[in-house]
């Protein structure tokens, strides 16, 4: 610790703490343009000069560790008038169309000129100026360089933390200008996160253009409703349209970063498609009902005991009507019948939960990056999680650890791992049973088993495609680690053998004394929470004991095909599009003989139903995400539902009173009550929102993570894996799926910005492996495997691993889910161009 | 004094290694090799050199900077970037005696433990990049460098690597940038190159004429180099003389010539006799320039700082009666504004601002209140910007104007010029 003065005041603070931040904690303002916490310092804009005593110049603060004794001056004339003299060279080439800049009304640079000065202009020349239009430079983003105060936050934002380096300077002194290369957005990531640090209105939201001055906006502080890495943001409207969401410095894990769908997907709240009204199906169509109508034939059909009856619930609603959902079938219709997936085989999320030692409670992000050791595994995070991505990528880039990365595909972060180890797609378990077996060696009690041991490795790392080397060096830092943390992704779920291979090596490294945590890297925002609500079948709220193991989605569905179902309730889940075996899953809905649908558009799945429910959006209720950390959320009320939509809250209880009036609690803060006694581990979780400004390690709120349950009914089940969907000689490639970076799930397909940057499927194979085919990116493709064949646009990727194919799940026009066979494994497939 | 950095210049094919050697070149560095590093240091200490390149940091203590970590990979940087208007020594040296740099560079890595060096080479300078190259070439032929140079244990590598036609390439922080592959801007400091400069490592950049000092120093002992010129800037000098004298050039002198002793000894005297002397720029255009009645100030680091000028880079540059201030002012103005980098906001806006009033004086567009407006905003950039190039400007301008105010003025009340 060390003692300054700072205008007369005496200060102690951390060694190494900058001036700027000393004199803040002091309760000094000091205005700063170039600086932000989470960036590397460049002391270029020169707001921030101060006065330290005993120096002849003025000395930057935002670069400017305090030393011991100094006494600073953040208010002196000279420093006061510096300040003005900043702004009125920055004002001199400035644009100065207030009333035309998107900006106006909370732009820096006007709140730091009239704070600061000069009211006065002086500068009588000509300016400068790049252009005389904005310029487009993606389908989201627009510029106009003629504002910029060249702070650069832009360019240094798309590099260290967004990792996409589009961005750079080009040109020199007045000339300078944060742009791209030929003004082109080739490769980038569309997040927007140069418009979001950007002081002043050079870049710009296209989407919000024009529409609104920010006074004119009402906001919501609310959670980002795609993946679960579960972003802060605020979402506003003006006459009921959602027009802008955007992060916050210093609030949220996410502080001011978002991703791509967290920024720009937010307009299905609006899209015209919404449902607004009961539907019933009536002479084979479905027609705009009551809701008395809709809920007397629910009351007809579901029946309270004796009859087969199941419910699938959407891992994005929140965790009250989650926790409302299992208790009406629980309690209500006396159905263990429940899913909250249509992907995930409940067993494998059972072994999951437990492997990832998910009912130890939550996990911190920033605990993870404290590590010595991040092992990310099963994970396309780049494209799945992209603001994990961010905080992994400037975290680690400031400081010494290993990251390793093993994936079968290449992806952005490749570029911060300290290792990356591409290995076949689904051979997790043998990439852990080799690093486990390594491991293992050091200790190995009996020198006969080795030769043993050494036949396992061998054929592990055939089945890996790995390297004895490149698993060796692994192990050895696993070892040489006092604190391990591993991010393992949804591959896991996809291929679920590799389940017991992530707890044993959990369990090996925790047995030599280290600290060893698991974060889940999950796709939608509120997974986690679904699962902690008891929406699986086989344990209860809070991962408790059940009294009675139910069906899954697998089963429900098996049951329905049969004839066996008497009604299904499915509360947001599009599982016609997503279960794998698409055409399997329309079959059965369609022989379920009472189908209720709630959700907020009309999807595949819910054209197959009897009777359509209108839900809400996130904008339009309140209540509680918790993200893969295990980091409880609010999320907060914008609008309300469209039409005679309801809340999902309110129609879960409404179905369920319909049974039986008690039923209940009746409203969700009551139902938060029953949670917090029924899941201990959301027993004292903190939902007071962390508001903390610009400090960047205060963005861990602590006390919104879930604590670990006492009893946890949990188990890992080997899960057999499941021979490949076709033959590898007709078939060369292996089929991977997941989230395309612009999309998640069918949510983000009612975005019209997130469909206006990709809206058809591509298919995405390794550069050689494009070469040996003699094709091209951008190529139309036309892929077949076994089960379907659909046409795509051929994507290259350097550095992903041979003989594999990705598409993503979000394409209508390549149904990924009819590529698989219920009961088969990963389909293969092959690819000709058109 | 006896020629030390020019003495080859102008004997035949003096940039072929077989030349050089003949003439005495390379025994220094055998004899060097035989010292330790520490040695070495001292040795350069001891002879008081300064840094040619503008700054004029002693070179011996900079070089103790470095960590004597042999695990640490270190940098040798010579910096022959060479921007200053007016300056042409390090490119006299490099055209025509490049072995007399590579030999100083090769001891100068010995002595602080460096196996990489670069040449940071003008863009511009594509004739001495080739010279250089070649030299490279010849002394890797002949064990000069690469591994185990004379049999010493010790290993350098030597490249030269070609600039991106920027003044601000030459600042040393911006010149690591550009061999890094980025744009050419400072870094903040501290850190200091000397602990974390290229790639992070310690690094120390040296000017063509520092380096090229080197070899004398380590034959004739640093008592030699001590007793040449004032006690605190000794050692021997390359003017470039440039502007209206009878014979500009490079002159090697002991430090601390008068601008008298050089205009009119050395050079000839003025252009045309007919015209006095009106103003000496004396190192290099951000030096605020000496009037008539400075003429006997020693051109040395301290007696000029004395003056509040500075010997820069060593670049004279003189002006007779017909020269216009302003016009002077306006074309030194201009290209710092074309220079400035864009990093800081005092530079990068201020200048073209000052550039755009001078430009209009200058054309006779001149208005009430400008030159306090000029005087104001060079308050405004003075002591705020990033580097010393925004300080650079303003010192240059500042000079004009202490000295010539009147003539400003004039133009501004007439519109026109009061010396032309
Ligand atoms: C804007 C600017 C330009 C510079 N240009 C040069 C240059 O062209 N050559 C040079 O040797 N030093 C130049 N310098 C000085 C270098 O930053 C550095 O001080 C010098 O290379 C150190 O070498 P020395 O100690 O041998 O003088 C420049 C400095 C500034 C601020
Ligand atoms: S950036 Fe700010 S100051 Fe500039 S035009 Fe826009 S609102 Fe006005
Ligand atoms: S565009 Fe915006 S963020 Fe980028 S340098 Fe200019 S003002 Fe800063
Ligand atoms: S999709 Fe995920 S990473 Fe992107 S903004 Fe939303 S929560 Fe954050
Ligand atoms: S003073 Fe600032 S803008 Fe000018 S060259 Fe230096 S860093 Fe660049
Ligand atoms: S905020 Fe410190 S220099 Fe920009």
């Amino acid at each position: 610790m060390v003692t300054v003065k700072i205008n007369g005041k005496e200060i102690t603070v951390e060694d190494g703490t900058l001036i700027l931040n000393a004199a803040r904690d002091a309760g000094f303002e000091v205005p700063t343009f170039c600086y932000q916490a989470d960036l590397i310092g460049i002391g270029s804009c020169r707001m921030c000069l101060v006065e330290i005593e005993g120096q002849k110049k003025l000395q930057p603060s935002c670069v400017t560790p305090v030393l011991h004794g100094m006494s600073i001056n953040t208010e002196s004339p000279t420093v006061v008038s510096a300040r003005a003299g900043v702004l009125e060279f920055l004002l001199a080439n400035h644009a100065l169309d207030c009333p035309v800049c998107d900006k106006g009304g909370e732009c820096e640079l006007q709140d730091m000129v009239y704070r600061y000065g000069p009211h006065k202009g002086r500068h009588a020349e000509p300016k400068f100026k790049f252009h005389e239009k904005d310029y487009v430079l993606s389908p989201v983003i627009i510029k106009n360089s003629n504002r910029c105060v060249q702070c650069v936050k832009c360019v240094r934002v798309c590099r260290e933390v967004v990792g996409a380096n589009v961005l750079t300077s080009l040109n020199r002194g007045d000339h300078q200008e944060e742009t791209s290369f030929l003004r082109s957005f080739l490769d980038c990531d569309q997040d927007g996160n140069c418009i979001e640090v950007c002081p002043v209105g050079c870049f710009m939201r296209l989407p919000y253009r024009y529409k609104t001055r920010p006074w004119d906006l009402k906001g919501a502080d609310t959670v980002c409703p795609y993946c679960a890495t579960g972003c802060r943001m605020v979402i506003e409207h003006r006459d009921g349209v959602v027009i802008r969401a955007r992060a916050q410095l210093g609030v949220g894990l996410n502080s001011e970063t978002l991703c791509a769908r967290g920024r720009f997907g937010f307009d299905f709240i609006n899209n015209p498609n919404r449902l607004t009204t009961p539907l019933v199906r009536k002479r084979g169509a479905l027609e705009p009902a009551s809701w008395e109508e809709a809920m007397g034939l629910i009351k007809k059909n579901f029946s309270v005991g004796g009859g087969k009856v199941g419910g699938i619930a959407s891992p994005r609603l929140v965790n009250e009507e989650l926790y409302l959902f299992q208790k009406l079938f629980r309690t209500v219709f006396n159905s263990p019948n429940i899913d909250s997936s249509s992907r995930w085989d409940p067993l494998a999320v059972e072994s999951f939960v437990s492997a990832a030692s998910m009912h130890e409670g939550g996990v911190s992000i920033f605990d993870c990056m404290a590590s010595d050791t991040l092992l990310i595994i099963g994970s396309h995070l780049s494209d799945e999680n992209p603001v994990t991505d961010y905080i992994v990528r400037r975290i680690s880039a400031n400081r010494r650890m290993n990251v390793i990365i093993a994936s079968p595909r290449a992806m952005k972060l490749d570029s911060s791992a300290t290792q990356l180890l591409r290995h076949l797609p689904g051979a997790e378990d043998s990439v852990l049973e080799a690093i486990i077996l390594n491991l293992n060696y050091d200790k190995l009690p009996d020198e006969t088993l080795k030769p043993v041991k050494d036949a396992r490795l061998e054929a592990l790392l055939s089945t890996a495609g790995a390297l004895d080397k490149e698993i060796k060096a692994i192990a050895r830092k696993l070892g040489a680690s006092s604190t391990v943390a591993v991010i393992a992704g949804t591959d896991f779920l996809r291929a679920p053998q590799s389940i017991p291979a992530l707890g044993l090596l959990k369990d090996l490294l925790r047995s030599r004394g280290k600290k060893v945590t698991v974060l889940p890297a999950l796709d939608r925002c509120n997974q986690r929470g679904a699962w902690e609500m008891g929406v699986h079948p086989g344990f209860g709220p809070g991962y408790s004991r059940v009294d009675k193991k139910g069906l899954g989605c697998d089963g429900i569905l098996a049951a329905a095909e049969q004839g066996e179902l008497d009604a299904l309730y499915i509360a947001g889940s599009d599982v016609a599009s997503m279960y794998p075996d698409g055409e399997f899953a329309a079959k059965a809905l369609s022989a379920v003989k009472f189908l209720v649908v709630q959700d907020i558009f009309l999807t595949e799945t819910a054209k197959l139903a009897h009777v359509v429910l209108p839900g809400a959006s996130f904008a339009e209720k309140e209540g509680i995400f918790t993200n893969q950390e295990g980091r409880a959320q609010i999320i907060r009320k914008l609008l309300p539902p469209p039409g005679k939509a309801k809340r999902d809250f309110d129609i879960i209880r409404a179905v369920g009173e319909s049974f039986d009036p008690s039923f209940g609690p009746k409203n969700p803060v009551l139902v938060l009550d029953e949670i917090r006694k029924e899941a201990p581990m959301y027993g004292d979780v903190s939902l007071v929102f962390n508001n903390k400004k610009n400090i960047e390690d205060k963005l861990d709120n602590r006390a919104a993570l879930v604590k670990g349950a006492q009893s946890a009914a949990l188990k890992v089940s080997r899960i057999e894996p499941r021979a490949d969907l076709g033959g590898a000689e007709q078939f060369p490639f292996r089929l991977v799926t997941g989230n395309h970076l612009f999309h998640s799930g069918m949510l983000s397909r009612m975005s019209s910005s997130m469909t206006g940057l990709l809206n058809a499927a591509v298919i995405e194979i390794s550069e050689g492996d494009a070469d040996a085919l003699g094709l091209r990116n951008g190529d139309k493709v036309s892929v077949r495997g076994a089960a379907c064949e659909a046409q795509m646009t051929l994507r290259t990727r350097k550095g992903s691993g041979k003989g594999m194919a990705f598409v993503a799940e979000n394409f209508e026009d390549a149904p990924v889910a009819r590529f698989f066979r219920r009961g088969k494994g990963a389909p293969r497939v092959a690819i000709t161009k058109i | 004094m006896e020629s030390v950095l020019l003495k080859n210049i102008g004997k035949p094919d003096a940039h072929r290694i077989e030349n050089y050697v003949r003439n005495g070149g390379y025994r220094a560095l055998a004899a060097a090799l035989k010292l330790a590093p520490e040695h070495i240091i001292q040795m350069v200490k001891d002879s008081g050199l300064r840094g040619r390149g503008g700054a004029g940091f002693s070179t011996g203590l900079k070089w103790s900077f470095i960590p004597k970590d042999p695990t640490v990979a270190k940098y040798l940087c010579c910096n022959a970037d060479e921007g200053e208007p007016g300056t042409f020594k390090d490119r006299g040296i490099m055209d025509n005696d490049p072995h007399l740099l590579i030999e100083g560079m090769i001891i100068s890595s010995y002595a602080i433990g460096a196996s990489n060096a670069y040449i940071y080479i003008r863009g511009e300078f594509v004739f001495g990049a080739r010279r250089l190259e070649a030299a490279i070439k010849e002394a890797y032929e002949r064990g000069y460098l690469g591994g185990d140079i004379l049999g010493s244990g010790f290993n350098l590598d030597m490249y030269v690597h070609r600039g991106f036609g920027a003044y601000i390439c030459g600042e040393e922080t911006a010149l690591l940038e550009s061999i890094e592959g980025y744009r050419a801007q400072p870094r903040k400091k501290p850190p200091f190159p000397a602990l974390s400069g290229l790639y992070g490592k310690p690094t120390v950049i040296n000017n063509v004429e520092t380096l090229s000092c080197i070899p004398a120093i380590i034959e004739k002992g640093p008592e030699w180099f001590a007793g040449i010129g004032p006690a605190k800037s000794p050692g021997p000098k390359i003017y470039c003389v440039s502007g209206h004298v009878k014979k500009p050039g490079l002159y090697e002198l002991a430090m601390g010539a008068t601008a008298r002793d050089i205009i009119f000894n050395h050079c000839g005297g003025m252009l045309r006799d007919d015209r006095a002397l009106k103003a000496v720029i004396p190192g290099g255009v951000s030096a605020p320039l000496l009037t008539p009645k400075d003429l006997d100030t020693p051109l040395d680091f301290d007696s000029l700082a004395a003056k509040g000028s500075m010997l820069g880079s060593g670049a004279v540059i003189v002006m007779d009666s017909s020269t216009c201030m302003v016009k002077t002012a306006y074309i030194i103005n201009r290209f710092f504004s074309h220079e400035s980098c864009g990093k800081c906001t005092p530079c990068r806006d201020g200048t073209p601002w000052l550039t755009k009033i001078l430009r209009r004086l200058e054309h006779g567009e001149g208005r009430a209140g400008d030159v306090e407006m000029l005087e104001s905003l060079c308050d405004n950039i003075f002591g705020r910007t990033f580097c010393p190039l925004g300080d650079g400007a303003v010192m240059a301008l500042r000079g004009a104007l202490k000295n010539f105010r009147e003539e400003f003025q004039y133009h501004v009340d007439h519109k026109r010029c009061m010396a032309c």
